[in-house]
């Protein structure tokens, strides 16, 4: 098969710059034995192929010349202008064959026909970090069907152009240059719970901590602020329950019972107030958030969900944490006995 | 205690505070100095005073007040005179309506502050290169002074002087034998309070260094854990339970065992055991260890009121009673010391394993300091506060008991209604009428000031004090004050804000720092083109399509949302405050009021 995809367990981080830092990172997950559901990779020259077959090159750089970060309504009229003339130009008829016998191979693979699958952009390049900014990627879940995985993928695409990525963008400068983009294609889990975790206190900087927000249902009633999630911090070194509130989650998204998509639902009132995590559920988080951490070596932002019925846990994405708020006071490295000294303001600077 | 730029009016003036109906007259418990008085109000009226409800929760009993002149004088002592703790002297106090205040009282001229801190440069630093022997010489003194305690004689007024008086060496009388047993109780007080400042300041300061290193490297760490990691092993605070849960064992071996049924007294199981010879070496074995591990304190306080084992028994039988039954039932009682010592180890390790080379380093060594001191922390509360001060305590009952028998008290322990300088007045009506045979006063003097008393701290027992009076620091830099009491800026801001009762949202600290400016509250995105240059934004929930205005605003507060939500997540991006989740800002607050944002601890003030 020609290189526009590639199975997820066949990727490894050297494939980040083709494939994105979503897709490549789960490839790692994979290897290192972290439960992931099955899935494909999209390349970013599929995206290109995409823009050159349409030949909409011209029409872009023509729409975001000049925009600045700041001016809502210029960039209101870009990202339409630019939506609008991608979300009629086709799929390639090669990334579309090689999309649907991918597709094919997951649903052989969990024995149904026109399996569930989550599409979701896969940043690529050194923004793959700053994309964590304001949730800048798109997702799609519980999409079924080829022709709509590949209305999905292409959803994905004309993301690039929407106002907040054009706007962020802006901001730094680079408006004008073409940007690029995998896509993630994975098998959906029909979570009971999902939710995010960190494996530090984002706020406080705190590397000891496991923070993690829980909320019921798929993961977008969490990720989109739609609900105050049941919020955990739970210590890597004791596993204890440093802080737990659990919150009114009036809201969550199941599948579609037609069919396809996710559809938001009223939580029934016993359950909107009951804590979706036990002390189990967050002890499995927290371990598979320490190895999941241990294999990039570095704090991961970790979306996860636990599935209906069996209550397996998986990792569905996996990113370093950015935007780690400054560390408050953390004191510089000094002598002991320096330390002691400025305790009482009889530090070596005076006081 | 700095207090630059006071802002006046958060916290109640103490020259304002009224006194309680039916409390009239509670001054005279107390010293002169003690209190808010017109002739220093200019000075008074203009300092930050806080109320130490740690060591003074209840109003102070006349007698008591020893316990806060001595120790004040003692901390000042070291802490001024001898380590010169560079920014800070000592600390005065005041009472009012029976509870205690106090304040710091400042070094503020920078010349001032470089010479104290060579003083305590180099005073400190013997201590600390000194401290395992210093502090194995300051044990010896302490059970030094305790054996003294026990061996001053409270004496009686004879009808007539004995022999040895006539015609002995020992030519004092009884009248001087007990002024002077009482002056010098009162100064085995003041030594007291002097070795337990000793080693206090710069134990607590090398411990709270560590604390603060760790809170300032891993910021959720549970207090807990640091103090597991520091934890001393074998002090000297556990051995009263191990010799009981030893005695309980010893107990079950020599077969006396079902005397220690639940729901017997002390004196029950006493009477009991002294019928067998077995319960009889068990009783001999218990009197070995009573002293000095039954010097243990039933409550943890510097009232007279809290008493050790030794004269309420009924806490180590229930003790004794318990370890009998869970040992009878097969069950473990002995302190899994290796376990715990695996465990500080364990959590050492780990938390080291997070921190980066350099911290690491320093937190090492500041984990070993803290070690070596920490025995101190641990038993200086066992020698003093439990040891020494319940003997001392018992001290004073004895003269109480003394002035009882003579008519000047209905009960011995009415001695705490009165100042210790009232009980030396009372001692020398009572030797003075002993000696000359005349008619003392005392008997019809001192019953009705009790009784009075009495009432009055009854009362005053129902007054809720205010957490601080006076003015309000624009910052907290006493490091005594912050170390021992724990009372930082923003706890007295805190206290400021409840004093002040605007209203408060609170909900999940999403990004920290603190912003106060004009609220806009958009309730849909249609709207954020109205948001303008530096306003706090105030809405349901944010989505990546609110991204363009994150640049123009100073500070979030949103509805819903925990801390990993959209406006938590690009919060933290821009370095906003952000207050997520508070569940009603957009119904609280209207667009153009000012607020005040508070992201570490994620309050929304309305002002």
């Amino acid at each position: 098969m020609s290189g526009y995809t590639r199975p997820l367990q066949q990727l490894s981080r050297s494939d980040e710059p083709s494939f994105g830092g979503k897709s490549a990172n789960l490839g790692e997950l994979l290897a290192a034995d972290i439960p992931v559901p099955p899935g494909f990779a999209i390349s970013s020259t599929a995206f290109q192929e995409f823009v050159a077959d349409a030949g909409l090159e011209r029409r872009i750089s023509s729409a975001v010349a000049g925009v600045s970060a700041r001016d809502v309504d210029a960039i209101g009229r870009a990202s339409h202008a630019i939506s609008e003339a991608m979300r009629f130009a086709p799929v390639p008829d090669a990334v579309r064959a090689e999309v649907e016998q991918h597709y094919a191979q997951i649903g052989a693979a969990a024995g149904v026909d026109s399996p569930p699958v989550a599409v979701r952009s896969s940043a690529v390049g050194e923004d793959s970090a700053d994309a964590t900014f304001a949730g800048q990627q798109e997702t799609y879940l519980w999409v079924r069907g080829v022709q709509h995985v590949c209305d999905a993928v292409r959803d994905c695409w004309v993301s690039l152009y929407s106002p907040p990525a054009i706007s962020y963008r802006a901001r730094l400068d680079q408006a004008e240059e073409p940007p690029t983009m995998g896509v993630t294609v994975q098998l959906m889990v029909d979570a009971e719970v999902s939710g995010v975790m960190f494996t530090c206190n984002p706020v406080s900087g705190d590397p000891s901590m496991v923070a993690i927000n829980a909320s019921w249902g798929l993961g977008l009633a969490v990720v989109g602020g739609e609900v105050t999630p049941d919020d955990y911090l739970v210590s890597k070194v004791t596993g204890e329950v440093v802080r737990e509130h659990v919150h009114l989650k009036d809201v969550e998204y199941v599948p579609d019972p037609s069919g396809g998509g996710a559809v938001r639902v009223d939580v029934p009132a016993e359950r909107s107030e009951r804590a979706c995590l036990d002390q189990l559920g967050l002890l499995r988080l927290v371990e598979v958030g320490k190895r999941v951490e241990r294999h990039f070596g570095s704090h991961q932002d970790i979306e996860w969900a636990i599935a209906r019925g069996g209550g397996e846990l998986f990792v569905v994405q996996a990113r370093p944490v950015t935007g780690l708020a400054k560390r408050r006071d953390k004191p510089k490295p000094q002598s002991a006995m320096s330390l002691i000294m400025s305790t009482f303001g009889a530090g070596s600077k005076g006081s | 205690m700095a207090t630059t730029a006071p802002k006046a009016g958060a916290f109640p003036s103490p020259y304002e505070i009224e006194t309680p109906p039916g409390c009239e007259g509670w001054e005279e418990m107390y010293p002169y100095y003690a209190l808010f008085d017109e002739r220093r109000r200019e000075t008074d009226e203009n300092r930050f005073w806080f109320w130490n409800s740690m060591h003074f929760p209840v109003p102070m009993p006349a007698f008591d007040v020893i316990c806060i002149d001595s120790p004040y004088q003692a901390v000042g002592a070291w802490q001024n005179r001898v380590f010169a703790v560079p920014p800070a002297m000592g600390i005065d106090y005041r009472c009012v309506n029976g509870y205690i205040y106090i304040s710091g009282n400042p070094v503020t001229d920078p010349a001032k502050i470089a010479e104290r801190a060579e003083f305590f440069q180099q005073r400190a630093g013997y201590y600390f290169q000194n401290w395992p022997e210093l502090y194995g010489k300051w044990r010896a003194k302490m059970e030094a002074l305790i054996r003294e305690l026990g061996e001053l004689e409270v004496p009686d007024l004879p009808e007539y002087e004995p022999d040895e008086v006539a015609f002995g060496e020992n030519r004092n009388t009884a009248f001087y034998e007990l002024l002077n047993a009482y002056g010098r109780a009162l100064r085995l007080g003041d030594l007291m309070w002097q070795h337990h400042f000793e080693f206090l300041l710069l134990g607590y300061g090398a411990y709270g260094t560590f604390a603060e290193f760790c809170k300032g490297q891993l910021p959720d760490i549970p207090d807990q854990h640091v103090a597991q990691m520091v934890a001393g092993i074998d002090v000297i605070l556990f051995r009263p339970d191990a010799e009981l849960r030893r005695l309980a064992r010893l107990a079950i071996e020599t077969g006396v065992d079902a005397s220690f049924a639940q729901g017997r007294t002390p004196q029950e199981i006493d009477a009991e055991l002294a019928e067998s010879d077995a319960g009889r070496s068990w009783l001999a074995e218990l009197e070995k260890v009573k002293d000095p591990y039954f010097n243990m304190a039933t409550g943890d306080g510097l009232y007279h009121y809290y008493r050790s084992w030794l004269d309420d028994p009924s806490i180590p039988y229930a003790s004794l009673i318990g370890h009998v039954s869970a040992l009878k039932a097969g069950e473990q009682i002995d302190r899994p010391t290796e376990e715990i010592v695996r465990e500080r180890d364990r959590l050492a390790e780990e938390y080291a394993a997070l921190l980066d080379e350099d911290s690491r380093q320093s937190f090492n060594d500041l984990l070993n300091l803290s070690r070596m001191v920490f025995p101190y922390v641990e038993e200086h509360k066992f020698y003093c506060d439990y040891w020494f001060l319940t003997r001392w305590w018992n001290k004073i009952r004895e003269f109480g008991a003394l002035l009882a028998r003579s008519g000047f008290l209905e009960d011995g322990e009415d001695v705490f209604q009165l100042s210790r300088y009232e009980v030396a007045g009372a001692l020398d009506e009572l030797v003075l009428t002993w000696a000359t045979g005349g008619v003392p006063l005392g008997p019809k003097h001192w019953p009705p000031i009790v009784a009075r008393r009495k009432e009055i701290l009854k009362k005053l027992a129902d007054w809720t004090p205010p957490p601080a009076i006076g003015v309000t620091p624009e910052a907290v830099t006493d490091p005594m004050t912050i170390m021992l009491w724990g009372v930082t800026t923003e706890r007295v801001q805190e206290w400021a804000r409840q004093q002040e009762g605007g209203a408060v949202l609170t909900g999940a600290a999403a990004s920290p720092g603190v912003v106060e400016g004009e609220a806009r509250v958009v309730r849909s995105v249609d709207q954020i083109g109205d948001v303008r240059d530096g306003e706090i934004l105030v809405c349901g929930s944010t989505s990546p399509a609110w991204a363009p205005i994150f640049s123009k605003i100073t500070a979030t507060v949103t509805d819903v949302g925990g801390v990993m939500s959209h406006a938590a997540i690009v919060a933290r991006e821009y370095g906003l405050p952000a207050v997520v989740g508070t569940g009603r800002a957009t119904a609280a607050i209207r667009t153009g009021q000012t607020i005040r944002v508070d992201g570490s601890e994620g309050t929304v003030t309305l002002l």
